[in-house]
């Protein structure tokens, strides 16, 4: 474990010296600032407004920080040869894969935490009290967007940035609209197709688990079980996506 | 390669710059002329194209609360904007594709329906004619059906508010003058827990302007025995004394024209008629003074106004 805590360190200081960390984290500052500009518009409920837009800024930019980091940190590795300084250290290829992950995903908590440190900043200006709940959708933003760095580093190690950039972002696509295929299913006939295509709906990811900012925003009840269930749900699939990224590397010639 | 020498450099760089400025002044100076070309509008084209919120739904990638919140900022704009003639056309269809991508968005369901409702004022009165061959009346009626849709989709997806129908009753109430149509949206809200005492009322009332004075007396009457104070007592007696005026001076007309179907003539005084044995005995007011009778004209009235006793 001091092994992958090491790589960690180390990917979390290159990450935090990435340029495009603090365009993207200004850019969702901007935007969160902003929706208190675009609010004035709104005949009725500012806050929510805020509420929306602040949370929808947290989640595309996390993921796109999430994405372009993501998707170059194994690449840029390989590309410049240092992987073999690397490997050649008593170093398994699973600790470098997750100290990979496990640095990203501290950096991506940080970035985090302080987007949504001026989201619920800007959320106070206007009702003089601390969102505690907006948290919850935090929470499960923070959960789907480890589980996006786990799918981008899983590219990374194979494939080209551009390539990667492009699955990752078709993954986070395919994870929003699944529910589209448990519609189809309900309109297909039982049978070999319709198995199948229940497998595959089981199979693909379903990133609305983790959607909690309607909920949130109109403070409508969440079922108690579902806290848990999402949880365990992202935890898993991260800990699939990073155990294929392990089996994938493992395999990597680099030469 | 050989680097060229500074000067060479130097004078390369401004006529680059020197390009770029002309470039750019070029291009925001056509552009300011094209911005003066008046271009043939479409009626609608604006936003003919916009899918269902059913399908936009799966298009928004889970940000269907914030495709929401857009759309209803931008409907906001746009029928906030009087020159364009042909904006309430499709204002059911807008307000649809918000209520569809978040149901419990409460602003826009409210917002929208006042929208159509002034839209209607605005259709009977505005020049020049905005119903472009419809007719006036056609689509302000069209309008007020809008309102209905809206709120009607508010109060289905939101059961436990009661605003859209107390909304619904007032716009039949006081635009319409639609009383069936007040008592039974009025009807249904009061039913809704949390809603206020005086959706209550507004039924009675409905159902006294519609001319149901049985059901009207009875909802009055266990208001006033069920009022939390003072006050609504008041409002409930006054009510009660309304109801049962029109009550008993209809019983009195309906008299009064059969005795003159009978003697071609009209009574000399109320007590005529039950001398005539049309009725049993002269009602009496709710405070028991006695109703006014013009022999004249045949006319009963009650002696005194609810509201000034």
């Amino acid at each position: 474990m001091k092994r992958v805590w090491a790589i960690a360190g180390i990917t979390f200081k290159e990450a935090k010296r990435d340029r495009i960390l603090y365009l993207l984290f200004f850019f969702a500052a901007l935007a969160i600032i902003a929706s208190r500009v675009l609010a004035i518009l709104t005949v009725g409920d500012r806050v929510k407004i805020i509420k929306d837009v602040g949370l929808a800024s947290i989640q595309v930019f996390g993921v796109l920080m999430a994405v372009l980091i993501g998707t170059s940190l194994v690449y840029k590795e390989i590309d410049k040869k240092t992987i073999f300084t690397l490997l050649s250290k008593p170093l398994r290829r699973a600790e470098f894969i997750l100290g990979k992950f496990l640095g990203l995903a501290l950096t991506l908590l940080v970035m985090t935490a302080g987007m949504s440190l001026i989201f619920l900043a800007v959320v106070y200006l206007h009702t003089f009290r601390i969102e505690w709940t907006m948290l919850i959708a935090i929470a499960y933003i923070v959960l789907e967007v480890l589980l996006i760095t786990a799918v981008a580093i899983l590219f990374s190690s194979f494939s080209t940035p551009i390539l990667s950039s492009i699955f990752s972002l078709a993954f986070y696509l395919i994870g929003h609209l699944s529910w589209g295929l448990e519609v189809l299913i309900k309109k297909m006939k039982a049978g070999a197709g319709r198995a199948a295509a229940q497998a595959l709906y089981t199979f693909l990811p379903d990133l609305e688990n983790f959607n909690f900012k309607t909920e949130v925003v109109h403070g409508l009840p969440i079922p108690a079980g579902i806290y848990l269930s999402s949880f365990l749900y992202g935890v898993f699939y991260t800990a699939f996506i990073l155990g294929l990224a392990i089996l994938i590397f493992r395999r990597r010639d680099f030469i | 390669m050989e680097r060229r020498p500074a000067a060479a450099r130097g004078s390369a760089t401004f006529l680059l710059v020197l390009i770029l400025l002309g470039t750019c002044a070029s291009f925001m100076a056509l552009k300011t002329r094209t911005d003066t070309i008046v271009r043939k509008k479409v009626p609608g084209s604006s936003i003919i194209y916009i899918p269902s919120g059913k399908f936009l739904r799966y298009a928004t990638f889970g940000y269907s609360s914030l495709a929401a919140d857009l759309i209803y900022l931008w409907a906001i704009q746009y029928y906030s904007t009087p020159t364009i003639d042909d904006r309430f056309d499709h204002l059911d269809h807008v307000f649809s594709i918000i209520n569809e991508l978040d149901p419990r968005y409460q602003d826009p369901y409210e917002v929208g329906a006042m929208i159509a409702v002034d839209g209607a004022r605005e259709v009977v009165s505005a020049v020049p004619d905005l119903s472009r061959g419809r007719g006036r009346a056609e689509y302000a009626r069209s309008l007020f059906q809008a309102a209905f849709a809206i709120l009607d989709r508010g109060a289905a997806n939101n059961p436990d508010q009661w605003i859209y129908l107390f909304d619904a009753g007032h716009i039949a109430m006081m635009s319409l003058k639609d009383f069936d149509l007040a008592e039974k949206y009025f009807g249904q809200c009061m039913k809704i827990p949390g809603a206020p005492d005086f959706t209550r009322r507004l039924y009675a009332n409905a159902l006294y302007k519609r001319g149901d004075l049985e059901t009207s007396w009875r909802t009055w009457l266990d208001i006033y025995n069920t009022a939390p104070d003072e006050r609504t007592k008041r409002i409930a007696s006054n009510h009660l004394y309304q109801v049962k005026s029109a009550i008993d001076t209809g019983r009195l007309k309906e008299a009064v024209g059969k005795f003159r179907e009978r003697y071609h003539r009209l009574p000399g005084e109320l007590a005529d008629l039950v001398r005539a044995g049309l009725v049993d005995k002269l009602p009496k007011d709710l405070d028991g003074g006695d109703y006014v009778y013009d022999p004249e004209t045949g006319d009963v009235k009650a002696a005194t106004s609810p509201w000034k006793r």
